[in-house]
């Protein structure tokens, strides 16, 4: 491909003459050996060093995040249940509570009730002894009304008259003016 | 006053000199350490460099390795993946090394005392080639035969398919030039049009401090160049990292056609 002899004549007329110096054919081979033995160098570096290890740190990362997001996941999950345990807990204390609550209260008010019952009872007794105490008393009273009455009526007669009147009398014209 | 000459910053010249090898077939190599090879050298230790400290196996990555992964993904997402698809992973360690290699050269090419490796076009060449008989390659391994059904259109009347052959061949074929020369090109281009403005500016700025009167003009055509010089060198940061992933988006597709090949991918 190279002829020493225009290697030599191409150098220097390429030097002062201003044409393109790319064209200058002899200075191609070594440039082309170069450029191939260089690049292969660098791809070899690319294809079993640089790439792998990029590829690898890459996938790496992916695998990582989607790992940290499924940990995240599960863990919020978890979190989930656990707050979901805690309130029904809650709801059934409550409803636990409600109940004890209910039946002490069912359980006071039978008891007032009971209490006012036999309250009542008493009182019922009490005030049936203090009629009949009443009754007897004022029945006492009556008969000392129709004594006093004859007494009177007796005095009335022996002032009016002066004639004692007799008691049978007496109690006879009562009857009439009751009657 | 020194001469302009825009191709100068092209020429190669030997670093590291190394006797000639001879080789069958080819004749005398001359592996010499030249710029070019000098700049490809360093391109691949930045690269080594960077990679060996980036890519690390933090799970919480520093800047330096979000960078490395980011440049991982992006190759990964857009190129073998979005152009190849699921088949395309066993090629993203080739990929990657193109499109991060040529963009290393372009930009170190911007460096100030850089030089343009990626001008040169046979290192383009190379690459080009390389990758065109990379995407053949494949092609015969994954496909055998079936490899040639890659120039026969699917779904056409025959006589209308054995006409559109020949050109489907020749745009095959083409492949490697245009690879090649779309890559010289922008690099070259960039670099002989910012030297250009650059020598304006020296031009102007000399002409207009020592001549009279209206030639003082001279200094607002060197300010205005200099402008110029800082738009295109964004210009050209641009067009570094544009045309390196030009290039690997075009291997992935050549990739693609030979890789899916009647899967209707």
């Amino acid at each position: 491909m190279i002829d020493p002899a225009h290697a030599q004549a191409a150098a220097p007329g390429a030097e002062g003459a201003g044409g393109l110096p790319q064209f200058d054919i002899s200075m191609w081979p070594g440039q082309i050996v170069w450029a191939l033995v260089i690049f292969a160098v660098l791809y070899v570096l690319f294809a079993r060093v640089f790439v792998p290890r990029i590829a690898d740190t890459i996938g790496d990362r992916e695998d990582k995040i989607a790992g940290d997001i499924g940990d995240a996941r599960r863990l919020r999950d978890a979190a989930k249940a656990d707050m979901d345990a805690a309130a029904a807990e809650m709801a059934q204390a409550r409803a636990k509570a409600h109940k004890v609550a209910s039946e002490a209260a069912a359980e006071a008010k039978a008891l007032a009730a009971a209490r006012q019952a036999e309250e009542e009872a008493r009182l019922a007794q009490v005030l049936s002894s203090a009629e009949a105490r009443i009754a007897e008393a004022r029945a006492e009273a009556m008969g000392h009304v129709r004594g006093i009455a004859v007494d009177a009526a007796q005095a009335m007669v022996a002032r009016l008259t002066g004639a004692e009147a007799r008691p049978d009398e007496v109690e006879r014209a009562l009857d009439a003016a009751q009657a | 006053m020194a001469a302009i000459d825009p191709m100068e910053q092209f020429l190669i010249h030997k670093v590291v000199p190394v006797n000639p090898i001879a080789v069958p077939v080819i004749g005398q190599l001359d592996l010499s350490i030249t710029n070019s090879v000098l700049f490809m050298l360093i391109a691949a230790g930045i690269l080594a460099l960077f990679f060996f400290v980036a890519a690390k196996r933090q799970i919480v990555p520093g800047r330096m390795q979000a960078l490395a992964e980011m440049t991982y993904g992006m190759v990964d997402g857009v190129l073998t993946g979005g152009i190849i698809g699921d088949r395309g992973r066993p090629f993203l360690p080739f990929i990657l090394t193109l499109f991060l290699f040529i963009a290393t050269l372009n930009v170190l090419g911007l460096a100030p005392g850089g030089f343009a490796v990626t001008s040169q076009l046979a290192v383009t060449t190379a690459l080009a080639v390389m990758t065109f008989l990379i995407v053949i390659i494949v092609g015969l391994v994954r496909n055998g035969l079936g490899f040639f059904k890659l120039f026969m259109p699917s779904g056409m009347p025959l006589p209308m398919a054995l006409g559109v052959m020949p050109i489907e061949i020749i745009s095959f074929l083409v492949r490697p030039l245009t690879l090649a020369m779309r890559l010289f090109g922008n690099m070259l281009g960039g670099h002989v049009v910012t030297y250009m403005f650059a020598s304006f500016v020296i031009g102007l700025g000399v002409f207009g401090l020592t001549g009279a009167g209206i030639a003082h003009l001279g200094l607002a055509g060197s300010a205005v160049s200099f402008l110029m010089i800082v738009a295109l060198t964004t210009l050209e940061f641009v067009v570094a990292f544009l045309q390196a992933f030009v290039f690997a988006a075009l291997a992935c597709v050549y990739l693609n056609e030979v890789v899916n090949l009647g899967h209707g991918h």
